[in-house]
């Protein structure tokens, strides 16, 4: 009896192993597919597209990374993203801390006006919001920043306003008798305790501003200042009036997703807790 | 103490403020104003401010009359269902089996979330070419020995369209929601399997009386973010399609609107938005309405 039970029990894991093992198989197969092709000439990918490449020819990745303006376009997205990111995090925290330790009318009206606005799609707003940033002459990268600080923060502050609650008050106000000042209390007391929710805000900001296509095409435009994603749109759109150019667009792509493999692999243990944090929470 | 709290709260509190006034709430009322306007985007017509190209409701009414725009609409409601039922079966199958693997949990979770940081616009080129060469000439079409009419060309057909932009989202983002049910699965209590299996419940009874129930708050979340991520889906889209063949949806509507007519009317433009705006509040405040109400009773 105990015996079939277990043979039994051993049967449906190799079951489930074979599933996930097939589904996760399926998941990475566009990725391989993207990295096989990144080598092949036009003629090769349509002919050939699951095969390796018969020789591992960078030549296709190299014309890539010209026709994208690798260096420029990869300085501004990076640029955009690490600034627009610490501003998100560091105003989001400290306007959550306070207003969770705050319990007048202003502070809770506020907070329901922050986490209200989470309904307003960017559609809604990006037209007159590219009027406003003309008139105020922040058409640009500074703007795009702006923007990007000010569409995060909604998110942000209501991801750590659950988060802050569990934070003691009882150590700030140890701190503070301690003679620290406000800056010290947050940075040293209260930002340590929540860095789960920190590196939260982190990944998912920092991968919607890196990937946004639709904000930097209504502010940039086809100029010197593209970021990664508008290079690799314009670049496929302008060659592309006589089929699509795949001898481009997959070397092209990869060089764009290179940069998230890498902060994935060094980081994916972070990131998986960091989300399940966050998306309970929220 | 408090008042320590209170005099920093005040000036702590102001860039976020500012920031969030700047770039949400101003223009927020300036796009509903200028919705009732002759706006056309640098210009009101027939006037300098807009006041004075106040229009009523002229361009709600050339909005319902649209045939673009009532066809993204349904196309969009249609891609929501489809894409939101994918999601959440792909996401709660996957976590149930994750729970109950003994060995790899972490390395699927892993794998399964990647997709989730690449680009929607870049792998939307990639599952493109996969669509129209790897589906359409070797799988499924072609010289292939298995032949799947519907899996090929998706792309250039409507119906097969939705199903085409459902996979691909649901390849992104079911690695996501997987997190959120795994983590929901993890907090129902062992016991109350073990009494369930004591009185003789099969696993269909155990799911659909407890597992199902105790997933309520997850469901309400993910539900929430599933329904919000495809009626605004606009990368995909773009990508996959460029909204031919009839796969126009309503944010690749509004963007292209004031690109199609000369000279370009953004207060119409705008009108749709307002109407897009209305809708996503609509739906996402009437679902998480009714699933909390669900959660309370479960």
């Amino acid at each position: 009896m105990k015996k079939s039970m277990g043979t039994k029990k051993k049967a449906s894991q190799i079951m489930l192993f074979a599933v996930l093992g097939i589904i996760a198989v399926y998941t990475v197969f566009p990725i391989y597919f993207l990295f096989v092709n990144s080598f092949k000439s036009q003629k090769e990918i349509v002919a050939s597209p699951m095969a390796f490449p018969k020789s591992w020819n960078l030549t296709y990745l190299k014309s890539a990374a010209e026709q994208i303006d690798l260096g420029p376009s990869l300085f501004n997205t990076l640029v955009i993203t690490v600034v627009a990111v610490t501003v998100i995090v560091l105003v989001s925290a400290v306007t959550a801390w306070l207003m969770v330790r705050n319990k007048t009318k202003a502070s809770q009206a506020l907070f329901l006006i922050f986490t209200a606005a989470m309904l307003i799609p960017f559609q809604s707003v990006m037209y007159p919001l590219v009027n406003l940033m003309e008139m105020l002459g922040l058409k640009n990268t500074g703007g795009l920043i702006v923007m990007y600080c000010g569409f995060g923060l909604s998110m942000t502050v209501f991801l750590y306003h659950g988060f802050m609650k569990s934070v003691p008050i009882s150590l700030e106000e140890a701190a503070l008798i301690d003679g620290a000042n406000i800056f010290q209390v947050f940075f040293k007391v209260v930002f340590p305790l929540v860095k789960p929710i920190t590196v939260t805000t982190i990944i998912t900001n920092a991968m919607w501003i890196w990937n946004d296509y639709l904000l930097p095409f209504l502010i940039i435009g086809n100029n010197d200042k593209k970021t990664l994603t508008l290079s690799l749109y314009y670049a496929k759109s302008l060659s592309g009036q006589y089929g699509n150019p795949w001898e481009l667009i997959f070397p092209a792509v990869l060089i764009c997703a290179v940069p998230i493999l890498v902060i994935f692999i060094f980081l994916q243990k972070n990131i998986i807790e960091g989300i399940a944090a966050g998306a309970v929470k929220g | 103490m408090e008042n320590f709290y209170k005099r920093w709260f005040k000036i702590l509190v102001i860039p976020a403020v500012i920031l969030f006034f700047v770039v949400i709430i101003i223009p927020f009322i300036m796009g509903i104003t200028y919705s009732f306007t002759a706006w056309r985007g640098s210009y009101f017509k027939g006037s300098e401010n807009w006041w004075g190209a106040l229009v009523g409701v002229t361009n709600y009414i050339k909005v319902f009359r649209s045939e673009k725009f009532l066809s993204a609409l349904v196309f969009t409601v249609k891609f929501t269902v489809v894409a939101v039922i994918m999601k959440n079966i792909a996401s709660l199958g996957m976590a149930m089996m994750v729970k109950k693997v003994s060995a790899g949990k972490g390395f699927f979770r892993t794998v399964f979330f990647f997709p989730n940081l690449l680009g929607g616009l870049a792998m939307g080129f990639v599952w493109s070419f996969i669509f129209q060469n790897i589906f359409s000439l070797v799988l499924f079409g072609g010289e292939s020995a298995i032949k799947i009419p519907f899996l090929c060309d998706m792309l250039q057909d409507p119906n097969k369209a939705i199903f085409a932009m459902a996979l691909m989202a649901t390849w992104q983002s079911a690695g996501y929601m997987l997190l959120i049910y795994l983590n929901g699965l993890n907090n129902i209590p062992d016991d109350l399997y073990e009494a369930a299996s004591i009185d003789g419940a099969t696993p269909w009874q155990k799911f659909k009386n407890i597992t199902l129930p105790m997933l309520m708050p997850a469901f309400t979340i993910v539900f929430f973010l599933t329904l919000s991520q495809s009626f605004k889906m606009l990368d995909e889209n773009l990508a996959l399609t460029s909204g031919n063949f009839g796969t126009r949806m309503l944010s690749l509507q509004i963007l292209l609107s004031t690109r199609e007519n000369i000279p370009a009317n953004y207060g119409m433009a705008q009108a749709q938005a307002i109407i897009f705006f209305i809708l996503i509040a609509v739906i996402s405040v009437a679902q998480v309405t009714v699933t909390k109400r669900k959660e309370i009773e479960a």
